[in-house]
């Protein structure tokens, strides 16, 4: 159905194209069918294709009441989770969008509480320009209804969450821009901005953070490689490779690259090579730099397999990641197991480094589930069909990485230890989102 | 190695107006001019994956502290020079000279594929000064920084297309990169015989692979070698035999690196033809050695190889999950053994790029009616998940206990020692007693073979099992549009259609990566699996814990 609307390849590029003139109901199933077909697959692409659609969703939403447009992300996001629940990105953005709203609700009950003893009102502030103008004053009467009821009901409820949990998460990340500075400008410009507005301008928020993340991780590069250095690394992830690239404009050193032969190998060979031949959906999106190789930075490419042999001689490995689980583990791409066991065998230091994004509350209980498994012909083509016939080909696309084989997350607000991160899961999503 | 790299530009900047002065007297001064090739040499020496692009950089930054030091002598110490001194100068000119003749001859031979390169160096060791001295003059002066802009042309093609070549080799293992591999048989000696001609080109393209296959074959090659032989006058068979086989053996060695078993079974013939007493006659001498042969790849492989599948068949238990890596001819020996003794278990073969040794295997067992499993080293975590041994084949085994064996052995014994939280799976190892050799390592990187990086480049995995041996083809990318259709119809080839298209640029990435610089390509053929994720080395002594390789060794070599 997206295909055939569209003469663009279905992706990412092609269903934000879509997501401005299809109406809401059709961009839903739109994505749900491109997550359903992993023809979006890498999980930033499906963060930010699940933030813009939120967007959209938020904005068409007309109802200002807190609760309801809960209800109206959860459906969204229910069906999003459904359509790949192993794509635990979107979860996580569902979830992000969700705690935002709370947080403004609860913000926005506070305020009413505060506004009605002080007793003064003003115009509500409308920044982003919707499209009709006799809405703001709707909304803001029911806000005021149905929170001068909810005020009415549970006010010292209210006050204990005010008073115990909430200022903590406020303190304690200070440079996360999609959790920050919704609550500074709260404070600023006064108490009357209708929430979604801010939902809205939230989640703006965490799209430009998806933009960023890459760069923001990369600025933490030259605290972690020196000079002469050999570092071995596994896939094309455009993290690693804009992490190496920042700190290959300072520092000369050595990367030795894994193929990560069936799913990525050719991805992989052209980020090596530098002659990007396939326009990714995972390329397209960000102006790829000069290969690393371009920077005066050896690259040895090798075949997974040689993982083990070359251990020794490396310093350090850094992976990228698809998703980081809440226990510090990771379910990355297949083959980063067996490189971070022989690292820790080789007593090399193994970081990883993942945009909070990929961080997800979920706690792994059953691995298996976890993992995805591809197109067999990529491990045995079909001019074996006589022994595809016979024999069961296996073609995994996630690893399942424990935590103790990391030793150290470099995420976009810094670096953190594998045991660190429950905490930042809970500064980012809230309890009640958890399992929505 | 990078340091300097880093200085040259800015060495280069400061001191391009004060090594001018300094450069005309080089020409007229012998000290100086031949202090040139030193540094040259030396940088030259120090970089192997030296880029072609900083050369000129690095030329001008040699010259620039020779002639500082060289200004500083003949300011300082030019006066109380000594006879000694000079003596000491002119023997490190020539141990420069003579050290870059060395790496001149080895940049040829190592670019045998490029023959611009050849002629273009092929003189110098006859008159390095000449053909140094004028290009370190023109790097000095005003030419350098035209040459520098001009990299990629530039009128030092030749040299600079050796460098580009030298390039290549990955710094760690470049003791590992001897001569290139023989593409042809031009240019073996007239003494090899035909059989060992076909063989070498046969081992070359793995048509004969695997340790054990290896060495039968080239015992049968001998053994007809032994059979042609006639002892020329004047000398005896047991001296003359001895170096007639060295050229045949050497022959073997440009094919690819001998393996531990051919080694060791060279060394026992070797001994065998040393045991014959001079005064048999020759035919006599020849029916004896050649009984010998037969002997040994009766013992040592083919008795050896049923005993050890035996044994090693019963370990396997019903409903086991067996996980082995590439393809072992002895484990498969195993296997079969093991079901047709009507044991239910099921195998999980995991195979690597680029040789895919492991399908040859899983067709095998399929073909005999086990339940086989495929997956490549990606999935490893994923097919020792549910094991319950893992069986492996050596190419050799350490006298540190270390298996030594195909590339990604390592990996696979590896997660079998250390699933998370569940029982260690038991690894097995099935190897012959011609494989132990009395050598040690503790890395995979001191010993180990590496191929053609070329079979690297083509990604497609149907190509790598019948059209490996046509490196070439890969090399130049003009061809690389037909090659995949070839197999296909003609009728698809004179038509590039979009499938075509589509198809062709998964190669193309890495066609052309040793014109790109600092892009190196690593194929290894073996990794050192430590002796702890070892538990029982099968062999037809009996089942051995790898502690006791050397002892048996030395109980096998003293036979």
């Amino acid at each position: 159905m997206p295909s055939t609307a569209l003469a663009l390849t279905p992706g990412l590029s092609s269903f934000l194209k879509s997501l401005k003139t299809n109406p809401i109901d059709t961009s839903i199933e739109n994505l749900v069918s491109l997550l359903k077909r992993r023809q979006i697959r890498h999980s930033r692409s499906c963060a930010t294709a699940t933030a813009y659609l939120l967007l959209r969703v938020v904005s068409a939403c007309r109802t200002s009441e807190s609760t309801k447009l809960i209800e109206r992300v959860q459906s969204v996001g229910r069906r999003l989770m459904a359509a790949q629940p192993r794509e635990m990105v979107v979860g996580n953005i569902v979830r992000r969008v969700l705690g935002l709203i709370r947080d403004e609700a609860e913000d926005d009950r506070e305020a009413e509480f505060a506004l009605s003893e002080a007793g003064s009102e003003s115009q509500p502030q409308t920044p982003r320009a919707f499209d009709d103008a006799s809405m703001p004053l709707d909304r803001d009467m029911l806000g005021m209804r149905s929170d001068g009821g909810d005020r009415s009901s549970r006010p010292p409820l209210t006050s204990m969450f005010s008073l115990l949990s909430h200022p903590e998460p406020e303190n304690s990340l200070p440079s996360t821009p999609g959790s920050q500075s919704p609550n500074a400008r709260l404070f600023s410009h006064g108490h009357t901005k209708d929430v979604r507005a801010e939902v809205l301008e939230g989640i703006n928020e965490i799209i430009d953070e998806l933009g960023q993340v890459d760069d923001q991780i990369a600025a933490y590069a030259l605290d972690h490689i020196h000079s002469n250095e050999i570092i071995l690394t596994h896939t094309s992830s455009t993290t690693v490779q804009k992490f190496l690239l920042k700190a290959a404009a300072k520092r000369k050193f050595t990367v030795i690259i894994a193929e990560s032969f069936p799913n990525n190998h050719e991805a992989t060979h052209a980020t090596v090579s530098g002659n990007i031949v396939g326009d990714d959906e995972n390329l397209s999106f960000d102006s790829f730099q000069k290969p690393l190789i371009a920077h005066g930075i050896t690259v040895i490419l090798i075949p997974d397999s040689a993982v083990f042999a070359l251990m020794s001689r490396v310093n350090k490995v850094i992976l990228g990641t698809h998703s980081v689980l809440a226990n510090g583990g990771l379910v990355a791409a297949a083959g980063t197991r067996v490189i971070a066991r022989a690292a820790k065998v080789h007593q090399t230091p193994v970081v990883v480094v993942s945009g909070v994004y990929k961080l997800s509350p979920v706690y792994p209980f059953d691995f298996d589930s976890l993992i995805e498994y591809g197109d067999a012909s990529k491990v045995l083509p079909f001019e074996d069909g006589d022994l595809v016939d016979k024999i069961d080909v296996q073609n995994p696309i996630y690893d399942y990485v424990p935590a103790e084989l990391v030793d150290l997350y470099i995420t976009n607000l810094g670096g953190h230890a594998p045991s660190y991160l429950y905490r930042i899961v809970s500064d980012h999503y809230r309890k009640e989102d958890i399992s929505f | 190695m990078t340091e300097p790299v880093d200085s040259a530009p800015t060495a280069s900047a400061q001191d391009n107006a004060p090594a001018q002065p300094p450069s005309q007297p080089a020409t007229e001064n012998p000290p100086s001019q031949q202090n040139l090739p030193i540094r040259d040499a030396k940088t030259a020496k120090d970089k192997g994956p030296a880029q072609s692009d900083k050369q000129p950089a690095k030329g001008k930054d040699a010259p620039a502290p020779a002639a500082g030091t060289e200004s500083g002598a003949a300011a300082g110490g030019d006066k109380p020079l000594t006879p000694a001194e000079l003596k000491k100068k002119a023997k490190a000119d020539k141990a420069a000279r003579r050290a870059k003749e060395k790496i001149e001859r080895d940049g040829g031979a190592g670019a045998a594929g490029g023959p611009a390169s050849g002629a273009g160096q092929a003189r110098p060791p006859a008159t390095p000064r000449k053909d140094v001295a004028p290009g370190g003059a023109a790097q000095k002066g005003p030419k350098a920084p035209l040459l520098r802009r001009g990299s990629h042309g530039g009128g030092s093609a030749a040299v600079e297309q050796k460098k580009k070549k030298e390039d290549k080799s990955v710094a760690v293992f470049g003791h590992l990169y001897g001569q290139q591999r023989r593409t042809t048989v031009a240019g073996a000696g007239k003494e090899v015989h035909a059989a060992v001609l076909a063989l070498g080109l046969q081992l070359r393209d793995y048509v004969v692979c695997g340790s054990s296959a290896r060495c039968v074959a080239t015992m049968l090659a001998f053994k007809r070698v032994v059979e042609s032989y006639t002892t020329p006058l004047g000398t005896s068979l047991p001296r003359h035999l001895t170096t007639h086989l060295s050229h045949q053996i050497t022959y073997l060695s440009t094919c690819r690196p001998l393996s531990i078993s051919q080694g060791n079974a060279i060394r026992a013939l070797k001994l065998a033809i040393a045991d014959i007493d001079p005064s048999t006659p020759e035919s006599a001498a020849k029916n004896t050695l050649c009984e010998f042969i037969d002997s040994f790849i009766r013992e040592k492989i083919t008795v050896a190889d049923q005993v050890i599948a035996e044994s090693a068949a019963q370990k396997i238990q019903d409903g086991d999950v067996i996980v082995t890596f590439a393809g072992s001819s002895i484990v498969k020996q195993t296997l079969l053994q093991a079901h047709h003794d009507g044991k239910q278990f099921r195998v999980s073969i995991i195979d690597s790029r680029p040789l895919f040794e492991g399908k040859n295997l899983a067709r095998a067992l399929a073909n005999a009616g086990l339940d086989v499993q495929y997956s490549l080293v990606h999935g490893i975590s994923h097919a020792i998940k549910d094991a319950t041994k893992v069986f492996l084949g050596a190419h050799a085994m350490t006298s540190n206990g270390r298996l030594y064996s195909r590339v990604g052995t390592a990996l696979v014994a590896m997660s079998a020692k250390e699933r998370a939280g569940g029982v260690e799976v038991p690894v097995i190892v099935c190897c012959e007693t011609v494989k132990f050799t009395d050598r040690v390592a503790l890395d995979s990187i001191v010993v180990n073979e590496i191929a053609d990086a070329d079979e690297l480049v083509s990604a497609n995995a149907a190509q790598q099992v019948t059209g490996l041996p046509d490196p070439a083809a890969f090399t130049a990318p003009p061809i690389d549009p037909k090659k995949p259709k070839g197999g296909k119809s003609a009728s698809s080839a004179p038509t590039p259609d979009p499938v075509s298209s589509e198809r062709v640029p998964s190669p193309s990435p890495l066609a052309s990566w040793k014109d790109t610089h600092n892009l190196q390509l690593l194929n290894l053929m073996y990794d050192a699996t430590p002796a702890e994720y070892v538990d029982m080395v099968i062999t037809e002594l009996g089942s051995l814990p790898p502690s006791a390789v050397p002892i048996v060794h030395r109980m096998s070599t003293n036979m």
